[in-house]
């Protein structure tokens, strides 16, 4: 992958919803267990 | 022979008229999935049960992309568009946390308070859509207040509906506090899932193509998470072989769902998420009539239930149609070409050709493909996995009322032949 690429994904809104959200229901689930 | 001389002229439908066509049969199918698990012993872990069902996803997930446009295709496709890897992983391992806290919230406060809460999350999704890709923006006051209308429709729906056919509850009050949140985070989850869809799809991904790599980050999840819930993996492979004689039932379970998904996810590429998925969660409607008809799981439900049931079906219908009557205007796909254009710019991708695969003529679609010895290989291993689990399985003793059987396996395979031909005729499944 190009480092413009990866430069793009890294700064892109679209990803880091996405994992804060995944970040904050894995712990959400561990507590819950 | 060259596939686009040989092959029936392109139809002219709209592209809202079949994503609302897409939405309904991914209704059907997911709600249909659920079908083939109420044949499996309660004897065994929900996560067990799930798990079996992603493994039969997996399977369904690569030989199902691959039947219909072949290896080279989905590899080109991916070749050139690197970067959405990460989005359709990040979608696999979103789905596989949210589907364990619904087990959680199910255990905790029951099938009633938990369904209505997860089902936000096509609000949550309708959200998303508007906030990052620009959906409803220009639709006007009568658009917002057949889709917003329409969304919350079905989630109320849903809410009636699990209320009055619910057999069980929580019995243990000081626990409901983790079933809500576990539903609700759920719920946020699976809404947040739909990001990675419409970012791929204003992207010209192929759905075939998104699936494919979807699943390794869901069924990779799911064996993880199983295997911390059930204490090792090696826990995980017992409870597997233990399982052994039903297993078929996931896996059949996880093939329908698939169905269901590929529909859901060409709906969230031709009419949107805002749109699509509330179309698509009416797939409760469909595994309420097979547990009622085929199952008779209501045969016992009180004048009272009867009427919820009756209230709730209708609210959701009515949901329903309000949403597929909200095709978007002008001012509103104007929105949608600029949210398209943003992933253009910032990827690099050809305006031209990404414009062509969302409008549904992907240009590579009438390429001619022949069948490589590997592709052969996929489906052989596919159907012998199946027919490998199906010999010696067995089914819980239940009543199954063969009529209703019959007439709802005919209602969900003609969704399927006719969504389809649709689409083949539309965009050749581009």
């Amino acid at each position: 992958m190009k480092p413009s690429t990866l430069k793009a994904i890294l700064t892109d809104v679209h990803l880091w919803v996405p994992v804060a959200v995944l970040a904050l229901g894995t712990a959400l689930l561990m507590t819950l267990r | 022979m060259n596939d686009s001389i040989s092959a029936p002229a392109r139809s002219t439908l709209s592209l809202h008229k079949l994503g609302v066509f897409c939405g309904l049969a991914a209704a059907v199918w997911l709600g249909s999935a659920e079908a083939p698990t109420k044949l499996v012993n309660v004897c065994f872990s929900p996560f067990i049960i799930s798990m079996g069902m992603v493994m039969g996803a997996f399977v369904a997930r690569w030989t199902v992309p691959t039947l219909l446009k072949g290896t080279g295709f989905l590899f080109d496709d991916l070749r050139k568009k690197p970067h959405l890897i990460v989005w359709a992983l990040l979608a696999g391992m979103l789905w596989a946390v949210a589907n364990t806290l619904t087990i959680f919230a199910v255990r905790n406060v029951g099938l009633a308070i938990a369904f209505p809460l997860w089902n936000t999350n096509s609000l949550v999704g309708l959200f998303w859509g508007w906030l990052l890709f620009k959906e409803l923006r220009g639709s006007g006051v009568k658009g917002w207040a057949k889709v917003l209308g329409g969304a919350f429709a079905i989630v109320g729906g849903a809410g009636v509906l699990a209320l009055a056919t619910a057999q069980q509850s929580s019995n243990t009050p000081g626990r409901a506090a983790i079933g809500i949140m576990a539903a609700l985070g759920a719920g946020v989850l699976l809404g947040t899932m739909y990001i990675p869809y419409r970012k791929a799809y204003i992207s010209g991904m192929n759905p075939l193509s998104f699936v494919t790599i979807f699943t390794f980050g869901e069924l990779g999840t799911v064996f993880l998470l199983t295997a911390i819930n059930l204490g090792g993996v090696g826990q995980v492979v017992a409870e597997l072989h233990r399982a052994r004689p039903m297993l078929f039932w996931p896996f059949l379970g996880g093939f329908c769902w698939v169905i269901g998904d590929l529909f859901q996810n060409f709906a969230a590429k031709y009419i949107g998420i805002g749109r699509g998925i509330p179309l698509s969660n009416t797939n409760q409607l469909w595994g309420l009539a097979w547990g009622a008809l085929v199952f008779a799981e209501l045969s016992g439900l009180s004048p009272t239930g009867k009427l919820l049931v009756i209230t709730g079906s209708t609210v959701m219908i009515l949901g329903a149609i309000a949403i597929s009557m909200a095709a978007p205007k002008d001012s509103e796909l104007a929105n949608w070409k600029f949210a398209m254009d943003r992933e253009c710019d910032r990827y690099g991708l050809n305006k031209q050709h990404v414009a062509a695969v969302v409008a549904g003529d992907d240009p590579l679609s009438g390429q001619a493909r022949g069948t490589r010895w590997w592709e052969v290989l996929i489906m052989c291993c596919a159907v012998g996995v199946f027919v490998w689990l199906a010999i010696g399985t067995r089914a819980q003793q239940i009543n199954v009322n063969m009529p209703w059987l019959i007439a709802l396996s005919l209602a969900t395979i003609v969704p399927l032949g006719v969504c389809g031909t649709l689409l083949y005729r539309r965009t050749r499944f581009s």
